[in-house]
Parts: C-alpha cells; sequence; structure tokens
C-alpha cells in the first residue's frame, strides 16, 4: 500500500501546554481520512505540520514522497489546501483571487474553475470582504480544487456553513475524486458527514492519536452488548471492553467493545452469561466511545 | 439535476444510511436489484456515472464502484468500457431472488427490532392478521 501522508512519532510543542506527542499516522493514498477529534486536540496542528508550516521537535514526516518540511515546495505544489479560516486578500475580486491562485499552480483548471464559480453562485466582481461565511467557503473549496491536486488536506471545511453550501461543497469535492483519483484528508467535528464520505479514520485527542483504522472496521467490530447474569466471570476476553456500565440490581450490564467477531458470543455463553443484544454502533457513537475510554484510562 | 431513469435511481436511493451496520455499497446494490426486480428500472437504462451518483450522495465514489460490480456480478448490469453502466435484465428466477432477498431483509429488521423492544413471534403474528384485515387498525 502506497500511502500519501506519512508521521512517525512526530512531536511537536506549539506553546505552553499543548502539545502533539508520539504521533504516528499513514494516509492510504486514494483514500478519503476523516480526520475526527474534539476542538483543541491538534486536528489544526497537525495539518500545519503536515503542510510544512511547521518544523516537528522529533519524528519525520513524509508527504507526497517529500521529506517535510525541507522539501515542501515540491510537496505543495501538489497539494490543495482549504484552511479553517480564510486567508484569501479581502480587496481582491472573486475573478482576481482565481486569477491570482491560478498563477501559482500550472495545473490550474480554469474552464473547471468557470464552471463551479457559476455553479456556486459566487459573484465574479464582488470583493472578498464582501462574500459572506458561505461563499467564501466555496471559494476556497473552488481554488484548492481547480488547481488538480494530488492531495487535498480539508481543515474543518463546513464548519459553521448552512446544509445547503455543505452539500454543494462536498458534492464538488466527491466529484473530483471520482474524475481524479486523489486523496482525501478532512478534518472536521461534524461525524455524521464524514461517515459516508470516508473510507478511513483517524480519531485526535489531547494531541494524541487515539487509533486510526478502515471505516469498514470500525463500523464491524465496535458493539453495544447488553449483558445478563455474572459478568465478572468474563476475564479475559477475545475483544477490547472500552467502556462498561452496570444496569438495574440483577447484575445485568451493558458493554462498549472493540474487536467483536461471530464467535465472541460462544464464549459468553460458555461462562453462564446472557447476551441480550448485540447493537451496531455508527462513527458518532464509535467515537465518543473511544474518547471516552481513552480519557477513563488516564 | 439529471433527468429520466436517472433521476429515478437518485430518488430510489436518496436515503441510504451511513449509519447503518450494512455497508453502503450493499445497500445500493440491493435497492437497484429490487427497483430492477420490480420493473421501476428495465434493460438497457442507464445507471448514472459513478461521478454523478456518488456526487448527489456525497459518498465515496469508489462505494459506487463496488455496487455498480457488485450488480455486474450478479447479472443486473453490465459496464460498457467508457460509455457507463447500463440495467440488465436478469433471468425470471434470479429476478425473484431479488425480490424474495430484499423480503427477508425487511422482516430480519422488523425481528431484530421486536426482539429490542420484548414482542414475541405471537404478538407480531396478531399484529400481522389484524393489519391485513383491517389496515387502519
Amino acid at each position: 500500500m502506497t500511502t500519501a501522508v506519512r508521521f512517525d512519532a512526530v512531536n511537536f510543542r506549539p506553546g505552553k501546554g499543548f502539545a502533539i506527542e508520539g504521533l504516528s499516522l499513514s494516509v492510504p493514498e486514494g483514500s478519503i481520512y476523516g480526520f475526527l477529534g474534539p476542538n483543541g486536540a491538534g486536528k489544526t496542528t497537525t495539518i500545519r505540520l503536515m503542510l510544512g508550516l511547521e518544523r516537528p521537535a522529533a519524528g519525520r514526516i513524509e508527504v507526497l514522497g517529500s521529506v517535510m518540511p525541507g522539501a515542501a515546495t515540491a510537496a505543495l505544489a501538489r497539494i490543495g489546501y482549504v484552511p479553517e479560516r480564510p486567508h484569501l486578500h479581502p480587496f481582491l475580486t472573486v475573478r482576481q483571487s482565481i486569477e491570482f491562485h491560478a498563477a501559482f499552480h500550472p495545473r490550474f483548471d480554469r474552464r473547471w474553475a468557470a464552471e463551479l464559480q457559476d455553479e456556486f453562485g459566487l459573484p465574479p466582481n464582488q470583493l472578498l470582504n464582501r462574500l459572506s461565511k458561505g461563499e467564501m467557503g466555496k471559494l476556497l473549496m473552488l481554488q484548492a480544487l481547480a488547481q488538480r491536486p494530488d492531495l487535498l488536506v480539508l481543515d474543518e471545511p463546513t464548519d459553521g456553513l448552512d446544509p445547503v453550501v455543505r452539500r454543494d461543497l462536498l458534492s464538488a469535492l466527491v466529484a473530483y475524486v471520482a474524475d481524479h483519483g486523489a486523496t482525501v484528508f478532512i478534518s472536521s467535528h461534524l461525524v455524521h458527514e464524514l461517515e459516508r464520505l470516508c473510507d478511513w479514520v483517524g480519531l485526535m485527542d489531547g494531541g494524541r492519536l487515539v487509533s486510526e483504522m478502515p471505516m469498514a472496521h470500525l463500523k464491524d467490530g465496535v458493539k453495544r452488548l447488553r449483558l445478563a447474569g455474572p459478568v465478572e466471570a468474563l476475564a479475559n476476553p477475545p475483544f477490547s471492553v472500552l467502556s462498561r456500565a452496570g444496569v438495574g440490581d440483577a447484575g445485568g450490564a451493558v458493554w462498549v467493545v472493540d474487536g467483536w467477531a461471530a464467535d465472541c458470543g460462544g464464549w459468553i455463553a460458555e461462562r453462564g452469561v446472557r447476551l441480550e443484544a448485540v447493537d451496531d454502533l455508527d462513527l458518532e457513537d464509535g467515537f465518543v466511545e473511544r474518547l471516552r475510554a481513552r480519557r477513563a484510562a488516564r | 439535476m439529471i433527468s429520466g431513469p436517472g433521476a429515478l435511481v437518485l430518488r430510489w436511493l436518496e436515503d441510504v444510511d451511513g449509519r447503518s451496520a450494512v455497508p453502503l455499497y450493499e445497500q445500493i446494490a440491493s435497492r437497484l436489484k429490487a427497483a430492477i426486480g420490480g420493473g421501476v428500472l428495465s434493460a438497457g437504462d442507464p445507471l448514472p456515472s459513478v461521478r454523478v451518483l456518488a456526487g448527489e450522495l456525497r459518498i465515496n465514489p469508489a462505494t459506487v464502484v463496488q455496487a455498480y460490480r457488485l450488480l455486474e456480478a450478479d447479472g443486473f448490469a453490465e459496464m460498457r468500457q467508457g460509455a457507463g453502466s447500463f440495467v440488465r435484465q436478469p433471468a425470471g428466477d434470479q429476478r425473484q431472488r431479488a425480490r424474495d432477498g430484499q423480503a427477508r431483509k425487511l422482516v430480519r429488521g422488523l425481528l431484530a427490532e421486536a426482539a429490542r423492544a420484548g414482542l414475541t413471534r405471537k404478538d407480531l403474528n396478531r399484529a400481522w392478521n389484524d393489519i391485513m384485515e383491517d389496515p387502519s387498525a
């Protein structure tokens, strides 16, 4: 498997207090990688490291085959970036901004940019400081897509935007991926939005990577069990327990487990515990349970 | 945005559920099979391109490719090089199998939900008979 982005044991401290520690992650080429975590988890800092805007104190970062930040120039020519906060010049018009951006990117697709501008309803002669939040979000996405990048790095691209705008942005993104097979690294705390889109998920909390796995694995392996009977008999289970809670006085319990497989049910029954239900968790529940388990373990 | 059989396909697929444990590509394939089996789509109808369907549903393009491959493997679609994917009408027994599969899935879902609510087979049978006799019951 080729990787588009790889972090190996990266340490970085952007200021007092918060630190990225021992961060290792790998984004498979051609994947749509959802980067999740609560506000303050270190998502934006990780992205700044990825783009070569910060130098790690330790560890190694490789993006599209270039080691960052040393070879950032070569890599950045092939990366489309949508920052969390707009960084465009406020006194350019929409058309000027697109022209300015295009000048830096030899592969810039002017025809598609014009089509998208139409589709997004962006007024070409409007000054950027007069654009609504939604229009600015669309312009940022348009510029990043039309430069025809091999890697798109999107930092909360839909945060604070209304559902119609979010829909338009994601549709354009998906169309680009369908046509060009690019890798997408998208950070968000809007978990549901990523659920249908991503095939890989990385989960950050407190400057560390909690887990990283294919979306299908997350959906298959994490279950909520309802148990009745002597649950203390379930020592050293063939799955890992993310959280446990007692229910009622009769020894019932609800466990959230990872690494569930079909034969685990038999293992539970052998120990005299009744398995009343095995519920699937969606991405949001899985996300919350993993965070909770990690924070409880600290 | 798109019309004809393509628009019909979209309506059929609009509410695929990213939160479900059933993989999206399976949901898409089985709904399309039911639509083909039920005659909503007929042989030769074009399926939306991967780009259009993924864009409209805001899902991973790879998921659409996977769904179309599954349809093709089961005889419900054919991919023509450079022209896109088209509906194929499978043999009659295969069509019935698709409908059976869809119906079984509905019933299985119902049974699972009933079990969670603590309802027995008997409760369900009674409700089924009541409703069959008088749909407004």
